[in-house]
């Protein structure tokens, strides 16, 4: 802000850095200032107050029409850009403490020599390496160090996780075999909706019926048909009744929560 | 963005006045009645599960930051390590956002005070994992295996980790609890936990936990609001059926 009106562009990326945390400092410090005036019994109410009128922007910004021929109100450009971006230094600074966590928690596994600690000493190497390489790339940007961060980051992110992924097949043969039982009629029925629908999706279920003439009233039992069917018709009618319930149900809790009638975790007493 | 048609604002202000007057008659003291929810009634028992095999607890808020489910879910982890204070019982919670392990933090912390219980806070059981999808559910794996998780509970937005986490606490012999608004991981959770919290009895929740008037009246408003909805939709039914689909009546309802 203050950094802002005092340095010219094309200052010293120091003095930016240095300005900005000037600036945190300086709002911080009045900000802490302020809330320590306020006496105890009001911060509940200012706590209150803010969150209605961080909530009010988007309500209005939801109700008012947009002039004819644009779709943008006069709160719009604020709702969509400046809120976001507020959040996401907030995020940022969430997420600092995030890694300060999980580092003082690995690394206590480490100090202690805990069961399990060469998993925390993975952990470490792996943040150190990844991290270097992420700063190489930006403070030297080139093909050694463009290649070098992609290569970790196939290699040490994305592959790990596409073999969480892929285990996930397994794990629902693994429940499909335990939920799919002849126990009573529903689960009869449910057996036999999936088995139909899981083999309508496949070529050999459209194969299995393919001796079906294509058009009249008997295209109808080809399998993917009556696979289709099932999925659109029975399953998202359920679908969207649940829907509803949680929508509603979202509905409600965002009322509470904006006009600070939530009782429990966040208001234990009336406002 | 979207705005708002002069439709979807009157149907707006019809549900939330009913869910206001509700809460707010509430208030006065008119006793609601709620039906019993067996998964969160379940979760007692799960806690005192844990407190008897002398293991500990999971819970897993979810996927997102701080989102209404999030809440929720967070408003579920008070009432369980309100409930785990008493028992003497750990509860790890692994978050996939620094913004929800911060909150999270707090919630247990008070909860544990509240309980007269401060010095059984652990701040290392309230870790931040990562907000990759499957760093996160890998890393839950690990600490549903590793130590040896009595009771595991699922509350919160999930994704594909969902199974993952779900079948690996099946495979540890955890009593599992899960409820979550994705209805596109509703059947993984009913197939592999023990009692799983569908649609709406996921934000049904904290009412039915804390009985709060305030929370209790919310939920009935929600059902006078499904009420309207249910005739809006049946009324759009019998006026298409009976007049044509291009009736003027259903366009005057028409969200553009």
């Amino acid at each position: 802000m203050f950094t802002g009106w005092l340095l010219k562009p094309g200052a010293p990326l120091y003095l930016w850095i240095l300005g900005v945390l000037g600036d945190f400092l300086l709002m911080g410090g009045i900000l802490f200032f302020v809330l320590q005036m306020i006496p105890g019994r009001n911060r509940k109410t200012l706590v209150a107050i803010i969150t209605f009128l961080a909530g009010l922007i988007y309500s209005v910004e939801f109700f008012v029409p947009p002039p004819k021929g644009t779709d943008k109100n006069f709160l719009t450009d604020f709702a969509q850009t400046t809120v976001p971006e507020v959040v996401q230094v907030l995020s940022a600074f969430a997420l600092g403490l995030g890694i300060y966590s999980l580092l003082r928690f690995h690394g206590r596994n480490l100090a202690r020599k805990r069961a399990g600690w060469h998993n925390s000493l993975a952990l470490y190497v792996a943040f150190a390496t990844l991290a270097l390489a992420g700063f190489w790339q930006l403070i030297r940007p080139g093909d050694a160090s463009g290649n070098t961060f992609d290569m970790l980051f196939r290699s040490m992110v994305a592959a790990p996780g596409a073999t969480m992924f892929s285990v996930i097949a397994f794990y629902i043969v693994s429940a499909a075999y335990r939920a799919f039982r002849i126990r009573s009629a529903e689960a009869t029925l449910m057996l036999a909706a999936a088995f139909v629908v899981m083999l309508g999706l496949v070529p050999v279920g459209e194969f299995f019926t393919s001796w079906l003439p294509a058009n009249g009233f008997w295209s109808l039992f080809h399998l993917e048909k009556i696979s289709y069917w099932i999925l659109d018709e029975p399953n998202m009618a359920a679908w969207r009744g649940i829907s509803f319930g949680i929508e509603i149900g979202a509905l409600a809790m965002a009322l509470r929560t904006w006009l600070s009638l939530e009782r429990g975790s966040f208001f234990e007493r009336e406002l | 963005m979207e705005h708002a048609s002069w439709t979807v604002a009157v149907l707006e202000a019809i549900l939330v006045f009913l869910i206001l007057y509700k809460i707010f008659s509430a208030r006065r003291g008119k006793g609601l009645y709620i039906r019993k929810i067996p998964g969160l009634s379940a979760i007692d028992e799960a806690v005192g599960r844990a407190a008897e095999m002398g293991r500990p607890m999971m819970f897993s808020p979810g996927l997102y930051g701080l989102s209404l489910p999030t809440l929720q879910a967070l408003s579920i982890l008070q009432h369980i390590t309100r409930i785990a204070a008493k028992y003497r019982t750990r509860v790890i919670v692994p978050t996939a956002d620094s913004v929800v392990y911060s909150i999270a933090e707090e919630i247990s912390k008070d909860a544990y005070n509240s309980e007269g219980r401060p010095e059984q806070f652990n701040a290392e059981d309230i870790r931040y994992l990562s907000d990759d999808q499957f760093a996160y559910a890998s890393g839950c794996v690990g600490i549903l295996t590793r130590d040896k998780i009595a009771s595991n509970f699922m509350f919160g937005t999930f994704f594909a980790e969902s199974l993952i986490l779900a079948e690996t606490g099946h495979h540890v012999g955890a009593m599992q609890v899960a409820g979550t608004p994705s209805i596109t991981q509703i059947p993984f959770f009913i197939t592999a936990c023990d009692y799983t919290i569908i649609g709406d009895e996921f934000y049904a929740a904290s009412a039915y936990l804390s009985r709060e008037p305030t929370l209790l009246g919310s939920l009935v408003g929600q059902d006078y609001a499904k009420a309207v909805l249910i005739f809006t939709i049946v009324a759009g039914v019998a006026i298409a059926s009976l007049f044509g689909i291009d009736h003027s009546w259903l366009k005057l309802f028409s969200p553009s």
